[in-house]
């Protein structure tokens, strides 16, 4: 499952496979490819709210396939600024562009420096899943 | 431990997504879950089974025997002719759900859980004590595939020597399948119309016969369904999945399946006094449908509200592919039986609200399930 498996460079990742993206002021943050895959077919995600103040590693919301729940934890600490409402509809767009259209929320960092030396960057995430194969 | 390996398995090794399930490398999906499931209920699909328990019951007092363990009428039976059924424990409790076929006056073919095998197999042995029975377990010397779907006739016509769609429902009968000898059963998991094939004198450690059946009904254009779906279609239909939804700890009065339990029978079976008691006094919780009005998935184990109030627990509950909806199986008092009645199941931190559903099955008979398909 998980040979050909996508990981982006640019992108930093939690162990438990999501990812964050500085952009400007804020960070984006989504699931990798790897969790994508896992789940399969993703029928619904439970977004955090906007406005909503979260923590590096605490669970904000969760993505599920038809056969399993998968809680999400943000990879960084700070305020939902947005979220994809277009996920409510198509959350399958996880499963077809997870670095992408799939992502989930947008968060005003409060200490990215902080959070993100906690984070993989690809090159120890693409390590990370190796050990996770078989 | 190594995981045990059924009839079909070096199938899904090469095609599906294989998990443990209960001790048995199983595929969960082949190409996915949605797919596969809409194959089912728009044409046909195929699942290996088995892991699933079958044993031959024979003798002078087989009918007597399975009469003592099973809550249905054993001895209404003809040749050729199958019920489903429940075995309870003394207290009512349910062992396992099962079904019985009739081969001969003296020999019965007896159906049950995969989870439950050993457990099973015990629970008959032990009840055998002062009838003229004798059990063989042949889980691992007969191939089981299950051909589900609106097209389940056409497409094992395909294969049979002569015509499947002579079986009637629930009965099971003799038939030629890629040339070998199987047993063909009139009966499903999925709600739908179908057959679960018995390939015979096939061992789980050569099992060529069986993997030539399952290849010679790909070929016919059925589509390989894993675990998934069966669980997606089966719940749909509003069937019970033991260890979810009836175990040890519920009766078959609660559970719904009063309509298996047969007072008239003459004789004593297991549990009869204390249903006799549960129907007198009545239930304090009872299986109901659920279908979410507010967006989330409910999950077996996320509990029901209504209001402040905690009333129940989900037992089952997911996507229904074909509905397009969230909806679930809970154990809820009688009160809120009443279709339309709304509840609140908690979902993570968040109570979602749905309502009270019809539930077996949940959807509507005159577009899925096997009573629409004319023979």
């Amino acid at each position: 499952m998980t040979d050909g498996t996508k990981v982006e460079t640019g992108l930093f990742y939690t162990s438990e496979h999501e990812w964050a993206k500085p952009d400007g002021d804020i960070v984006i943050i989504g699931i990798s490819d790897y969790a994508q895959a896992a789940l399969h077919e993703i029928v619904y995600v439970e977004p955090p709210k906007k406005d909503a103040e979260v923590t590096q590693g605490g669970a904000i919301g969760a993505v599920e396939s038809v056969k399993a729940v998968s809680d999400f934890y943000s990879p960084v600490t700070g305020t939902v600024v947005e979220v994809n409402e277009a996920l409510m509809n198509n959350p399958e767009k996880i499963n077809a562009d997870p670095y992408g259209e799939g992502w989930i929320a947008k968060i005003k960092p409060n200490n990215w420096a902080a959070n993100v030396a906690k984070l993989m960057d690809a090159e120890k995430y693409k390590q990370h899943i190796t050990t996770l194969k078989h | 431990m190594e995981l045990r390996k059924t009839h079909i398995y070096q199938y899904h090794a090469e095609h599906g997504n294989v998990v443990d399930f209960g001790g048995y490398a199983m595929p969960v999906w082949y190409e996915g879950i949605i797919a596969e499931h809409k194959a089912v209920r728009d044409a046909c699909g195929i699942f290996d089974t088995s892991h699933m328990g079958r044993v031959y019951a024979e003798g002078p007092d087989v009918v007597k025997f399975l009469d003592y363990v099973d809550t249905n009428d054993v001895a209404a039976l003809t040749d050729g002719k199958g019920v489903y059924g429940v075995m309870c424990k003394p207290d009512g409790g349910i062992v396992d759900d099962l079904i019985v076929y009739r081969m001969s006056a003296e020999k019965f073919l007896v159906v049950y859980n995969a989870g439950n095998r050993a457990k099973d197999f015990a629970w008959l042995q032990k009840n055998t004590k002062g009838f003229k029975v004798k059990l063989t377990d042949m889980s691992d010397k007969v191939g089981m595939i299950a051909v589900q779907g609106p097209k389940a006739v056409e497409m094992l016509a395909k294969i049979s020597a002569t015509d499947p769609g002579a079986i009637e429902r629930f009965n099971v009968a003799p038939l030629k399948v890629s040339g070998f000898d199987c047993l063909a059963a009139r009966t499903g998991y999925t709600g739908e119309d179908g057959f679960e094939l018995f390939i015979l004198e096939d061992p789980v450690a050569t099992p060529e016969k069986s993997l030539k059946v399952w290849n010679d009904l790909v070929a016919a254009g059925a589509k390989p369904c894993g675990l998934g779906a069966r669980d997606s279609l089966r719940l749909e239909a509003g069937l019970w999945l033991y260890g979810n939804d009836i175990d040890e700890t519920i009766n078959p009065i609660e559970a719904g399946l009063k309509w298996v339990v047969k007072m008239k029978k003459p004789s004593y079976f297991n549990g009869r006094r204390a249903l006799e008691g549960i129907i007198e006094k009545g239930v304090v919780r009872t299986l109901l449908g659920i279908q979410l009005t507010e967006r989330g998935i409910p999950r077996h184990g996320y509990e029901v509200y209504d209001g402040e109030k905690r009333i129940g627990v989900v037992t089952s509950g997911g996507v229904a592919p074909t509905l397009d909806e969230s909806i679930a199986l809970a154990y809820l008092p009688p009160e809120y039986k009443e279709p339309g009645k709304e509840i609140q199941v908690k979902i993570r931190v968040n109570l979602v609200k749905g309502k009270i559903v019809k539930h077996h099955p949940f959807y509507d008979e005159t577009k899925y399930g096997w009573k629409r398909v004319k023979a």
